[in-house]
């Protein structure tokens, strides 16, 4: 089967988000649809799956113009969309979520469980899923989640999938999990539309490239052709650094220590200690606990052993608040769920942290607020109407931004970082790297967690490398590779070649 | 001279539009605009002069406000309560509650308190005040520590609270008639100029107090953000069960002052009866004022209209010679419309 969008024309009020965009899409091939955020990928794949109308242009299946005015047309001609946000029921087992909204029935409009079943499994072997069909998808990771979504795709017998950001949740192994996947189906000649902000993934994966800028097609082509640097280029139209970014710089005494810290079986037995002026990177594979670890030392998880030391002083952080006062900051994962408040505009998401702070009797200030949220805007950088609108009206990057500024307002001397840049595009990436740096070179302690190998190695002094809630290792400067990341996430010991010893000592 | 109409009028409805869109409040607003017009309507010009018709005009509204007062007040505080995601189902049930302790703190007869101790007039009033609204505090303290420690959904802590609350009152207040003392009853009767205001006053001055801590202090912008988002709030450095507790207890408070309203206006209370339903008007006026039931959203000022809303439909249905019975249905389709009215098209 064979899509091809002509001309295609949308905007929203004087907003043009795709001007005259012409693309086509074939079945057995995987094709990456890359570009900023607000480029116009999700309002082009919108239109392809029926869920807003286009102004102009066409749409044609096969030579022949089809309209797609409601999802089900477009899923009637054999396209899936499968959103960001996946639309699994949790509390319903893994084959009942495959047939939802068309169950098999039996007499009397019984619901036939071991049809259901039975296809599901049917199905699983056919695609070398080793996934148990009566798994609740409560208990699946998010790579299984994500394939049960393909599978349900699969199942209504699509011929063109729209993968929106599959992996942005996905740890590397479960990457792999769905690349498997993924080369299945372009094998049984099914069609992919891979849209991801991963570049190397693309590189890794995907047959044909189209890159979208400000609402227009500004390259496409064979992946082969080109280079991730060439892809980066296209997005944001100029040229992309990847080199290393960290750099020499004093540190200072030592900010943070902590003393075998262990928390129910999320993490155990941690020690570490970071200075001022640091930038220290803990990177893992999903389940490896540093999450947890660092919310327990911002006071919204829990200890159950183990000493925190702020500066030399033991301390006690049992609440968040503790711990803002404290100095300590926390930009958490998942910003639509922790760290937006999308009911309020970017001021006050700006302001929420420092309100206490900021206000006397109870009541804000708000024009020390207002002074501190435009000084932020500008070192941040942050590209916004006007501060009155939602937050939710940013792109991911200045949504990010805005969050940051928010821990800035606190004077944090420990600003822990967890993925700083999901769902953030190329540009607002490499700003933030910048930030990250100049924070460090302010003597406020950096802590980046990142599942983003690349993402450490560039901006890291040093990063420590956990396992299954344990501390696996460390590598400083050089001896960070994406290889030795690698080997100590999966458990495996690193030793430095000419020392030959163990750099750390494994753990059990 | 035509163009300049046809500019102007299309000025006015590109006005309109667009407040109409992104004004939450607007919709509402014209809506309670409509039937103060058609209350105004329904009254009629049938009179000798304008004096005349404007005392009666005046009349008709202090009536309808006075009446609603106590009900106002207690829908300001759901209007927190329902933006944190809870629910207050107990309003009613704190209401004879505090009532009935209020009653028994200033009762002249024999079981009184006060007169017990020898504390008599003007000083036993004012610890009746005090304490009464120190008790609905207390109350709802203790209904947002069930939430917020106990764990215990707001809907089934109230609805708990709402049962236990009536039914103790009613037990310990059975054959027992306290007797109210006149200067007690100054509180809702006092006269400004001839008019008996003095509970409007009292909605108008909370109102006032609400609107400027919901726009203005952390209190009232962290029951914003716990109500949106409750781990953003919370890994914002909000202690979010000491919001919630406040709410409900600031709830307790807000009821304890409409109890000493209610007493001091009729000088009884019936404990079986009074404040029933109480809860649902609350929250119909929260709702048709633009308050989102799952937390985050919600307006003091739209409060204020969607109560003057009701009691105003309430009056008309009255004035119209509605069926007792068949006005509830009218309130129920108001609140559905009000929804209705305020949705936004997503996307």
């Amino acid at each position: 089967m064979q899509i091809e969008m002509k001309n295609i024309r949308k905007s929203f009020g004087s907003n043009d988000v795709l001007k005259d965009v012409s693309l086509s899409f074939t079945a057995g091939h995987i094709h990456a649809l890359l570009g900023e955020n607000g480029a116009g990928k999700s309002t082009l794949m919108n239109i392809l799956g029926g869920v807003i109308q286009r102004d102009e242009g066409a749409i044609y299946k096969d030579g022949d113009q089809v309209e797609f005015n409601k999802p089900a047309d477009s899923q009637e001609a054999g396209i899936a969309f499968i959103h960001q946000e996946l639309n699994l029921i949790n509390d319903l087992p893994v084959y009942e979520n495959m047939f939802m909204g068309r169950e098999p029935k039996k007499k009397f409009g019984m619901l036939d469980h071991e049809k259901m079943i039975e296809d599901t499994q049917d199905l699983f072997n056919r695609m070398n899923i080793d996934l148990d069909p009566k798994a609740m998808v409560s208990d699946l990771d998010s790579s299984y989640k994500q394939i049960v979504e393909i599978c349900r795709a699969m199942s209504t017998n699509a011929s063109i999938i729209i993968m929106d950001e599959p992996t942005t949740s996905l740890t590397d192994s479960e990457i792999e999990r769905v690349f498997d996947m993924m080369k299945t189906l372009r094998n049984q000649g099914v069609g992919l539309i891979f849209i991801s902000h991963k570049l190397k993934e693309v590189k890794h994966i995907c047959d044909r490239y189209a890159v979208l800028r400000d609402g227009e097609l500004v390259s496409q082509g064979d992946v082969s052709e080109v280079t991730t640097d060439d892809l980066a280029r296209f997005m944001v139209g100029h040229d992309v650094r990847t080199e290393p970014l960290a750099r020499s710089r004093e540190t200072g005494e030592e900010v943070l220590r902590v003393e075998n810290l262990t928390y129910d079986q999320q993490f155990k037995d941690a020690s570490f200690s970071i200075k001022a002026g640091e930038v220290v990177g803990f990177t893992g594979l999903l389940g490896d606990g540093r999450s947890e670890l660092f919310q327990s030392i911002f006071g919204a998880n829990g200890i159950s052993s183990g000493k925190i030391f702020l500066k030399g002083k033991e301390v006690t952080i049992d609440s968040t608040m503790k711990a803002i006062n404290h100095g300590i900051a926390y930009l958490p994962r998942n910003r639509k769920e922790n760290a937006i408040i999308s009911d309020m505009d970017i001021l006050e998401n700006s302001a929420v942290a420092t309100w206490p702070k900021f206000s006397r009797f109870g009541v804000i200030n708000r024009e020390i607020h207002r002074e501190q949220f435009i000084k932020q805007r500008d070192s941040l950088n942050i590209k916004m109407g006007k501060w009155t609108e939602n937050i939710t009206k940013l792109s991911g990057g200045n949504q990010q931004k805005v969050v940051l500024s928010k821990w800035l307002n606190t004077n944090p001397e420990i600003l822990i970082l967890d993925n700083p840049t999901q769902g953030v595009d190329v540009g607002a990436k490499e700003d933030i790297y910048d930030i990250i740096l100049s924070l460090a070179d302010q003597k406020i302690a950096v802590i980046v967690l990142s599942s983003e190998a690349q993402e450490i190695i560039r901006v890291c002094d040093r990063t420590l490398v956990m396992y299954h809630g344990a501390i696996q290792g460390e590598l400083v400067g050089e001896d960070m590779t994406e290889h030795q990341i690698m080997t100590l996430a999966t458990g495996g010991d690193v030793t430095i070649e000419g020392e030959g010893k163990s750099l750390w000592k494994q753990e059990q | 001279m035509e163009a300049g109409t046809v500019s102007v009028r299309r000025g006015f409805v590109d006005w309109f539009k667009e407040r109409w869109v992104n004004d939450p409040l607007f919709s509402i607003f014209i809506a309670l605009l409509v039937m103060v017009v058609l209350q105004t309507l329904v009254l009629g010009f049938d009179f000798n002069s304008f004096g005349e018709w404007f005392q009666t005009w005046v009349n008709n509204w202090i009536n309808i406000l006075r009446n609603n007062a106590g009900i106002a007040i207690v829908a300001l505080g759901m209007t927190f309560v329902i933006m944190t995601g809870g629910i207050d189902l107990s309003v009613g049930a704190t209401l004879v509650a505090t009532g009935a302790f209020a009653m028994t703190l200033v009762d002249i007869g024999e079981r009184g308190l006060f007169a017990m101790i020898g504390l008599t007039g003007v000083p036993a009033i004012i610890f009746t005040i005090l304490l009464t609204m120190a008790f609905g505090y207390l109350l709802g303290t203790l209904i947002g520590a069930t939430v917020t420690k106990g764990l215990v959904p707001p809907f089934i802590a109230t609805l708990g609270a709402m049962m236990v609350f009536r039914s103790v009152t009613q037990h310990f207040m059975q054959g027992y008639n306290p007797r109210v003392p006149t200067e007690f009853l100054q509180i809702a009767s006092f006269k400004i100029g001839n008019l008996m205001i003095m509970p409007i006053v009292y909605w108008i001055i909370i109102a006032a107090i609400m609107y400027y801590v919901s726009k203005r202090t952390t209190f009232g912008r962290q029951i914003i953000a716990v109500g949106s988002n409750e781990r953003s709030a919370r890994l914002s450095g909000i202690n979010v069960d000491k919001v919630k507790l406040r709410v409900y207890a600031l709830m307790g408070l807000l009821v304890s002052i409409a109890a000493i309203i209610q007493v001091s206006r009729v000088g009884s209370m019936d404990f079986a009866g009074a404040g029933r339903g109480m809860e649902m008007d609350a929250i119909a006026a929260a709702v048709v004022g633009g308050t989102s039931m799952m937390g985050g959203r919600g307006f003091i000022l739209g409060t204020v209209y969607g109560m003057l809303i009701i009691a105003v439909l309430n009056n008309l249905l009255n004035l119209f010679g509605v069926p007792p019975l068949l006005r509830d249905a009218f309130k129920g389709l108001i609140v559905i419309g009000a929804v209705l009215l305020q949705r936004k098209k997503i996307i």
